[in-house]
């Protein structure tokens, strides 16, 4: 008698969200990222169809970061300080394949840069590298409301990803997104219903499910690593059961986590450790999308992807 | 299939004498259905319905012990396939593989290494649990080696070997540690079997293919060997994940006896980030025992972490020790801040304050773990608790001012502390992320 | 300690207050009951008063604005009395006092004073926010009357736990046993009054209510019912004098409460399974109370769960905006226009709308969801002649104060959504726990009982649609009013009910919602109009 597998047969599927524009599709991105698609839980290829890897974004700023550890600062060297060749460095040199900028130089304490710079500076990146982008606020949510826009407006065309709404504040950057064709993280502070209604609120105003995709706040390893991931088993098995307002794929700030512990200042491998841990960890509740600062990070984890991916595609 | 509070309540006697100790019947069965007390409590109850709920209640998955005396730990009997569901009951144990082929100093360098692999992270201890001792060399090399291992460490082992006459005088000379056997297969489980037998050890059962596992564990119960842990082998990490996530799924789903026992991984690696990720996915996803070969310091943190974070309770917090913690060059001007014992409170509270590279107090009030605003409301966070924290605490004597920082979210007991504690209170900010900014304007 | 005289208008009553002490304690003394949901913490705004002459300190705070300053208005909690007062009471500030003969379901007939029977007993449903008394006579067990009335406790606090705080205060108990048994009292007088009875013939007193509430009848000290391991002192107080908990009645009248069984689930939910019957039934039913408490109770003739979901006094309306008990003049439906939000509404006997009551925000929300004037989180979303913002989020007019001569529209704003949307979730929540607990689904009732005093008749379809109530077959919804008042009644009138009635209270487990870790997840998906799991609700469509 042959042990019978126990197999899940899922009726729902994972949104599927391209970023980026070729210039058939309007913009003048060299490739685009698709994600999302999945009928199976992480990793269980055998179960159901896992259609796309999880992407690393490189992060950067539009501004140098002030406190960023020495050891993260050290990898990339004197172009941290301009942001448009940090940004070539990503691309050229670590093989970016997606970028992620933060707008932190908008921020009424560090910079406060108007909404007409930070549309220059947008534009003049999307001229300076050709990965698709993702664009995110300072936080200060005021300020957000007039980047955002016009950031959107600048990159029109492009398809990017833009973020990110919170339930308090996502109106106008939905408002934003849907004009200008690009795509929206919605992120709710690890917690389920939240993200639901968040997405909710968010369809209800005319954007599809498939232009969403969900920030669930994460913790980095050893700051509360279990309740993203638990939120993120939990959101998947919801979508993968049927429910459309869950089904999204996710984002996670990977390197903004990991680098704030202090594990990851005591030594460079220490750090590196710590940020990819966190990275796969969060691939094994079902991440999408992987924001991270170290490159040497970043190339571990995309070893440990290619790896998993390895004769499934 | 596990039984409802419902279907188990319709198997006891309904008189609500409340002898087992809950006011009723139906409160009693709620709690069989969970696993948390045990049948035994009712008097009352009929043996056609003991024997049904006894059947229920044993573990799908077996609890096994390795090692013993005071490093001996346990794994498997998990009831969840997400820890979300309930949590993960037992760590899985974290081993190293060395190789009689290293030299007696080297072996004794690797195993004081281990030994010092002990951390502290959020008022646990985190410790490794194991090392495997593999044969590659001839027997007497082997016996020499497992020797070096007992004499160097106390960690539980388990020995690796196809030899079964080496096996055997191991197990002889390591017996009283209850060494733990690698492997039972298709070739050799007799007569590994035999030996895990006479000197009741745990054994490890080997087999790429589930099916063929599924008819080894039966044979070896045949044989009286039931302490067994499964492993279908080296393989790409993907069907790994797969493998384990089969075995858990049919140890519950399928109520498979044959399969319902913890589960090993090795993880071949050279690269320790590779090592380490690897490592942390079988953790993840199951394992209950993993077992690498890379000893150092920062690489085994990340990976005990990782389990310290799968393995929390879902519904328990973690706490720190509720008390007055510094951070920074401090004086008596410095600022004290108020939050709850909570981990992540604590810890998010604390991140903030360094990053604003003030010095200051954190104050950390015990509230059995809750948050902030759950502490408030169930009143533990409240102006009774902090003043009675700040006198225990001795804050007073610490500084030289009388201002204390509460967190924005519990402005509605400022009056109230103020009167009760004689300090000066100053309504912080709501998010933690706004503490720096806060803490600059107050200087 | 220097005193001085307080002459409060238009009462016209003049009472001795000390130096210093409050204008709201002086009140209070003087039998005058102002607003003070907060307990007198100077946060709920309900007390103001005008000072027409005499000196006052009054404490800084963020209520009186400067415009209400010049008008020389004060919270009445904060302001201490510093010479001879004359104080001007405006009737917002003034306590409910209406006191209404309400037949609030059941199907009693109403004799018209038999005033040669000797025999009369009472039985009352002692609501935290509303008391109902009934009279009724013991040799033709026919009910003569029914009256309600706010509880007049509500000046120590709105809510349980607030009172509960208050009594550990010294003199507290006091005050709060004096405000309960004040308020029965009047209901009683009023009620012998009316039908012409003899007081010294009303020889028993059947009260239920929670267990909280039973305390202070009791005056014994509630302070453990909120604290772990949540056992109260007393949760089957014995038969005693009614004269001993200050009921006046019959000198030798006795008083008995009905039995609880937890903390926060009292008598009266006790009461409500006694006179719905689902103890007797085989199907499974479930009893709702839409009320402060909001107890459930899930079961049938084999098993009985229950629990209290904390609702509040929203559907009681009490604590929102323009909200008022369920009387004379309360807005109870609503129909809303959906091309230019214009409304349209009927009253309780017609009247000229004072006021919101539970059934009519039921309707109203409703009617803002369909008409997409609110999202599904309760923002309001639209601007037209009828929006405007407050000093509580955007706010709804429901009726302009030209409309109705009144003296300020009745609105509805998002403070008071947000308000409202807790309460339905809690409600919604503790009904959902219970059946999951019991690994059931909603499909498997057959019967669901709602009692509550929020109106005297409640839209189904638009409780549901709001996600108060679960999406089921509209034919298994039966709406019983005050089931706790039914229920005591049966116990006066039969001792087997008495006796039922404490076997109940055994065999009912309780589910100590605070304690309880999925409740939590239950209730934060239920704060969605009407869920945040859409599937929940297949027939509300947008």
């Amino acid at each position: 008698m042959e042990t019978q597998l126990v197999l899940e047969k899922w009726p729902g599927v994972v949104s599927t969200v391209v970023i980026g524009a070729k210039k058939e599709a309007g913009g003048s991105r060299g490739n685009t990222v698709t994600i999302g698609g999945q009928n199976s839980l992480p990793l269980l290829f055998k179960e159901g169809a896992i259609p796309h890897k999880p992407i690393i974004a490189f992060e950067i700023w539009d501004i140098a970061p002030q406190d960023w550890p020495d050891e993260l600062i050290s990898a990339y060297g004197k172009a941290i300080n301009d942001p448009l060749a940090w940004a070539e460095k990503c691309v050229n040199e670590f093989k970016a394949e997606l970028l992620c900028v933060k707008m932190q130089g908008t921020h009424p304490d560090f910079g406060n840069k108007s909404p007409e710079k930070a549309a220059k500076f947008i534009s003049l990146l999307l001229s300076k590298v050709r990965v698709p982008l993702i664009i995110i606020g300072s936080g200060d949510d005021a300020k957000d409301n007039l980047i955002l826009p016009a950031c959107s407006e600048a990159a029109r065309g492009e398809r990017c990803l833009i973020g990110c709404a919170v339930q308090d504040n996502y109106k106008t950057l939905v408002a934003s997104v849907l004009a200008d064709g690009h795509s929206i993280i919605a992120e709710s502070p690890i917690d389920i219903n939240i993200a639901k209604q968040l997405n909710i609120l968010i369809s209800d105003m005319g954007l599809s499910l498939e232009r969403i995709v969900i920030n669930p706040t994460i913790g980095a390893l050893g700051y509360g690593l279990e309740y993203a991931y638990s939120i993120m088993e939990r959101a998947r098995l919801a979508a993968l059961s049927g429910d459309k307002t869950l089904a999204s794929p996710f984002i996670c700030f990977i390197g903004q986590e990991a680098w704030k512990s202090k594990e990851a200042r005591v030594s460079v491998e220490q750090g590196i450790i710590w940020e990819a841990l966190t990275a796969t960890s969060l691939i094994q509740s079902g991440t999408d999308l992987l924001i991270m600062r170290h490159p040497q990070a970043a190339q571990k984890v995309n070893n440990y992807i290619e790896n998993l991916f390895k004769d499934k595609e | 299939m596990a039984l409802s509070g419902l279907d188990i309540y319709k198997l006891l006697p309904k008189t609500n004498c409340r002898q087992c100790g809950f006011a009723t019947c139906l409160a009693f069965a709620m709690q069989l259905a969970k696993k948390t007390v045990a049948i035994e409590k009712c008097p009352f109850i009929s043996p056609e319905a003991k024997s049904i709920l006894e059947a229920q209640a044993l573990p799908a998955i077996k609890l096994i012990t390795l090692g013993s005396q005071e490093s001996k730990f346990d794994i498997g009997n998990e009831t969840v396939m997400f820890r979300h569901e309930e949590k993960f009951r037992n760590p899985a144990g974290v081993g190293f593989i060395i190789e009689d082929g290293l030299s007696d100093t080297e072996i004794r360098e690797r195993l004081r290494k281990i030994n010092q692999l002990k951390f502290e992270r959020v008022g646990q201890q985190l410790s490794v649990n194991l090392v495997a001792l593999k044969q590659n060399k001839d027997a007497s090399r082997y016996l020499e080696a497992v020797k070096l291992l007992l004499d160097n460490t106390t960690l539980p082992m388990m020995l690796m070997s196809k030899d079964l006459a080496a096996l055997k005088q191991a197990v002889i000379i390591s017996q009283e540690r209850k060494p733990l056997l690698y492997s039972a297969q298709q070739e050799n489980f007799a007569q590994i079997g035999a030996l895990a037998k006479e000197f009741q050890l745990p054994l490890v059962v080997m087999a790429q293919d589930i099916d063929q596992l599924r008819r080894l564990t039966k044979e070896l119960n045949g044989l009286g060997v039931n302490e067994l842990i499964l492993d279908t082998g080296i393989k790409p990490l993907a069907d790994k994940i797969w493998d384990l996530t089969q075995l858990r799924r049919q140890a519950l789903k399928r109520s498979n006896r044959a399969l319902g026992y913890p589960t090993l991984a090795i993880v071949e690696q050279t690269d320790p980030y590779l090592e380490a990720m690897e490592a942390g996915a079988y953790i993840a996803k199951y394992a209950g025992l993993v077992l690498i070969k890379g000893w150092s310091s920062w690489e085994v943190l990340s990976i005990l972490t990782l389990r310290q974070n799968i393995y929390t309770d879902p519904q328990k917090p973690l706490q720190i020790d509720p008390k007055l913690y510094s951070v920074g060059q401090v004086n008596r001007d410095s600022p004290v801040l108020v939050t709850t014992n909570f981990s992540l409170s604590y810890y998010t509270v604390l991140g903030e304050v360094e990053a604003s590279k003030i010095p200051a107090y954190i104050l950390s009030v015990d509230t059995q773990g809750m948050s902030v605003l759950t502490a408030w409301a169930a009143e533990k966070f409240n102006a009774e608790a902090i003043t009675k924290s700040l006198e225990t605490c001795g804050v007073k004597e610490v500084i030289r001012h009388k201002d204390l920082i509460i967190p924005g979210y519990v402005t509605m007991i400022s009056g109230d502390l103020q009167d009760q504690s004689g300090f000066r209170i100053i309504v912080g900010p709501k998010e933690a992320a706004g503490i720096p900014a806060f803490l600059k304007k107050l200087n | 300690m220097q005193k001085f005289k307080v002459t409060f208008l238009p009462d016209h009553l003049t009472i001795t207050a000390e130096k210093d002490s409050s204008i709201l304690t002086a009140a209070i003394s003087a039998g005058i009951y102002l607003n003070s949901n907060c307990a007198g913490d100077g946060t709920c705004g309900g007390c103001k008063v005008i000072v027409n002459q005499g000196q006052v300190k009054s404490q800084p705070n963020g209520i009186i604005t400067a415009q209400e300053k010049k008008n020389n208005l004060y919270l009445a909690c904060l302001t201490a009395i510093q010479s001879d007062l004359e104080i001007l009471i405006p009737d917002s500030s003034r306590m409910d006092k209406d006191i209404q003969t309400d037949n609030l379901g059941g199907d009693a007939t109403i004799e018209p004073g038999d005033t040669l029977g000797k025999n009369f007993g009472l039985c009352f449903d002692i609501g935290t926010t509303t008391i109902s008394g009934q009279l009724v006579n013991l040799n033709s067990k026919k009910i003569l009357g029914t009256k309600t009335a706010y509880n007049r406790q509500a000046a120590f606090g709105s809510d349980v736990i607030t009172r509960i705080v208050y009594a550990a205060k010294t003199g507290g108990l006091e005050k709060l046993h004096n405000a309960l048994s004040g308020t029965m009292n009047q209901i009683i007088r009023e009620l012998v009054s009316e039908h012409k009875v003899d007081l010294n013939a009303v020889n028993c007193i059947v009260c239920s209510g929670n267990t909280t509430m039973m305390h202070l009848l009791l005056s014994l000290d509630p302070a453990h019912i909120r604290r772990q391991p949540y056992v109260p002192p007393a949760n089957f107080p014995s038969v005693l004098r009614a004269a001993e908990a200050g009921i006046q009645i019959s000198p030798q009248g006795l008083l008995s409460c009905v039995p609880g069984v937890s903390g926060y689930l009292g008598g009266d939910a006790i009461a409500g399974v006694l006179s719905s019957g689902i103890y007797q039934k085989e199907e499974t039913c479930i009893l709702i109370d839409i009320g402060t408490n909001g107890e459930i109770v899930l079961g049938n003739r084999d098993f009985l769960v229950a629990c209290a979901g904390s609702a509040g006094p929203a559907f009681e309306g009490s604590g929102v905006t323009s909200g008022m008990r369920a009387s004379s003049g309360a807005i109870q439906k609503v129909s809303i226009n959906k091309n230019d939000f214009s409304v349209k509404y009927s009253t309780i006997q017609d009247k000229i709308p004072r006021g919101i009551c539970g059934s009519g925000y039921i309707d109203l929300l409703s009617e803002m969801l369909t008409s997409g004037i609110i999202d599904k989180s309760g923002k309001i979303k639209v601007t037209g002649k009828r929006i405007r913002s407050s000093d509580n989020g955007r706010e709804f007019v429901v009726c302009f104060k030209e409309e109705i001569r009144a003296q300020a529209d009745i609105v509805i704003n998002e403070a008071d959504i947000e308000n409202l949307k807790r309460s339905k979730g809690a409600i919604y929540s503790a009904c959902a726990i219970l059946v999951k607990h019991l690994a059931l689904e909603f499909s498997a009732i057959s019967k669901i009982f709602i009692a509550g005093g929020f109106g005297t008749y409640l839209d189904i379809e638009k409780a549901i649609r709001i996600g108060l109530l679960p999406d089921l077959e509209r034919s298994k919804f039966i709406f019983i009013g005050n089931s706790s008042l039914a229920g005591s009644r049966e116990i006066l009138l039969s001792s087997q009910a008495q006796a039922m009635a404490e076997a109940l209270a055994l065999k009912i487990t309780y589910f100590e919602l605070s304690m309880d870790s999925d409740y939590m997840e239950e209730y934060s998906q239920a704060l969605f109009f009407p869920h945040t799991d859409l599937t929940k609700f297949p027939t509300v469509k947008f």
